[in-house]
């Protein structure tokens, strides 16, 4: 059936570029927000309590916003318009990284003042350098770190908004699940709108039943 | 190795909660530091450990400034990764790289001698109070540190656990072998486990030696109190009395006391006495009188020390 809906093997195509868009940008986000969202549970700094108001709002922002904003600074009329990144799967993981960053330092923020406070001198008294503090304490705070990366990437990877603004749902370029669905509904085609749903639901299953499986797998 | 402070002060909003021009501590003895809640005693160890900071001064193991892996610290809360008590105990190993079998032996000695080798695979965070703190002094036990903190080790243990462990840790801390520091609140603790004694009141050092000299002249009122001596004021001058010495009724060292003052020595139990059915009514005890609010009676012991009273502690 679905060799009919998709002859060209273009649905392969777009959940690959979904998977592809989503995943980096829920990668550099957790490289980015992982250490950030330590930092802030870790330390007291003047500002720190209007930076997580500043998070926890990023933490609901709508995507299309992002979208917008993300747009007037590529497009080439812009001040990062030079690049050419609009139009491009760049500009997409820029979109999505933007969207998934609060989200990731929000939780993993709470994730480690979960922890008991003294959890971080322990280890210090021990002996153990920087890194090897926040390896320990992420292994400790595993189970809100994965709530993190599946928050952050059922989120960007369901978003349309922003991905159809700084995309611009180019078919062989920038199409994704989500904007594919838009496209097919608005042609009419609601049959192959329905599959390419089916395969985004398929997707987010698969990918939080895998961080599922590591998040439960030391369950305390 | 023996552990030298010189000049050190901590401020904590603005506040110094540490000052200490100089204090010595002996190399592989125990020495309990002992004070009131707040006093900075646990601010002490921290600072030792290089969990909090002095601007000034500095702090000598050995000669030289403190190492890391130099250091055992068991803190007054008990503090666990979510892991198997061998896990835990392995982490500090770990860190300083040792063998795989030299930490296998050391771990099995320290569960050994603490008596918890059979929870050696159960998860350290879900253990009763008892058992928590024995892990906690195991972890330190195996890691063979030169420098010992122990921060208040009996705390929260309910009375079995208590008495248990207390009985015990002589034997542990000379399995220590090391400069040990023992911060407590509590006097009987300080006496049966140090040999050297320090007080610490609003973050001064009031008083620090032997335990036999520290006990024996406590000199100002505050380090008295900190040793569970009753403190009172009579005649014009302060007399400490040992814990438990003081008695209603005339005896070798006396003093006479209005019943109002009496009567709350009574309800805190540091006078040995009978308090009657009212709050006003106190039956002396060795002539069986009733005496009331606002009358003189004798109170005695059989020992006590003159110690001056330092108005700005």
């Amino acid at each position: 059936m679905i060799d009919l809906l998709f002859p060209d093997a273009t649905l392969l195509a777009i959940v690959l570029r979904s998977v592809l868009v989503s995943g980096t940008a829920t990668t550099l986000a957790v490289l980015l927000g992982v250490p950030v969202g330590y930092l802030i549970a870790r330390r007291t700094f003047p500002g720190r309590t209007v930076l997580l108001g500043f998070i926890n709002t990023g933490m609901g922002m709508p995507p299309v916003v992002v979208g917008l904003v993300v747009w007037l600074l590529l497009v080439r009329s812009g001040p990062l318009g030079d690049l050419g990144l609009i139009y491009t799967s760049y500009a997409m993981v820029l979109a999505q990284f933007l969207i998934a960053t609060p989200i990731v330092i929000g939780f993993t923020t709470a994730s480690f003042q979960a922890l008991p406070p003294q959890l971080g001198e322990l280890l210090a008294v021990l002996g153990a350098g920087r890194l090897r503090t926040l390896w320990t304490l992420a292994q400790e705070a595993k189970l809100g770190l994965l709530v993190a990366v599946m928050a952050a990437f059922g989120g960007i990877v369901s978003e349309v908004g922003a991905s159809m603004i700084v995309g611009g749902n180019l078919e062989r370029s920038t199409r994704v699940l989500t904007t594919a669905i838009v496209t097919e509904t608005s042609r009419g085609q609601i049959e192959r709108a329905l599959a390419l749903g089916l395969a985004l639901l398929a997707l987010s299953f698969v990918v939080n039943l895998g961080l599922t499986v590591v998040q439960q797998r030391t369950r305390p | 190795m023996d552990v030298h402070i010189e000049n050190v002060r901590v401020k904590r909003s603005g506040r110094t909660v540490l000052e200490i021009s100089s204090l010595h501590f002996h190399a592989r003895q125990t020495t309990a530091i002992l004070g009131p809640n707040g006093a900075g005693k646990t601010t002490l160890l921290r600072l030792i450990a290089g969990l909090e900071r002095s601007r000034t001064g500095e702090i000598r193991v050995g000669g030289k400034p403190v190492q890391r892996g130099q250091v055992a610290y068991v803190f007054q809360e008990q503090v666990f990764l979510r892991k198997s008590v061998r896990a835990n105990l392995e982490l500090g190993l770990r860190l300083r790289g040792l063998p795989r079998t030299e930490t296998d032996e050391r771990i099995e000695r320290a569960l050994s001698l603490l008596g918890i080798a059979h929870l050696e695979e159960r998860r350290a965070d879900r253990l009763s109070g008892g058992e928590g703190r024995r892990v906690t002094l195991a972890r330190a036990l195996c890691l063979r540190a030169p420098l010992v903190l122990l921060d208040e080790p009996l705390a929260g243990l309910d009375e079995g656990s208590y008495a248990q462990l207390l009985d015990e840790l002589p034997q542990l801390l000379a399995a220590f072998d090391a400069t040990t520091l023992l911060v407590t609140h509590n006097r009987q603790e300080a006496i049966r486990l140090a040999q050297h004694l320090v007080v610490l009141v609003n973050g001064a050092v009031q008083a620090a030696g032997d335990k036999r000299d520290v006990v024996a002249n406590p000199g100002v009122s505050q380090v008295a109190q900190a040793l569970g001596y009753s403190v009172l004021r009579v005649d014009g001058r302060h007399v400490a009395v040992p814990p438990g010495a003081l008695r209603l009724g005339r005896g070798p060292v006396e003093w006479t006391m209005i019943v109002e003052d009496v009567l709350d020595l009574i309800k805190s139990r540091e006078i040995i006495g009978r308090v009657g059915d009212s709050r006003v009514r106190v039956e002396c005890p060795t002539t069986g009188e009733s005496i009331h609010r606002g009358d003189q009676v004798f109170v005695h012991a059989e020992k006590a020390f003159d110690v001056r009273c330092d108005p700005t502690s």
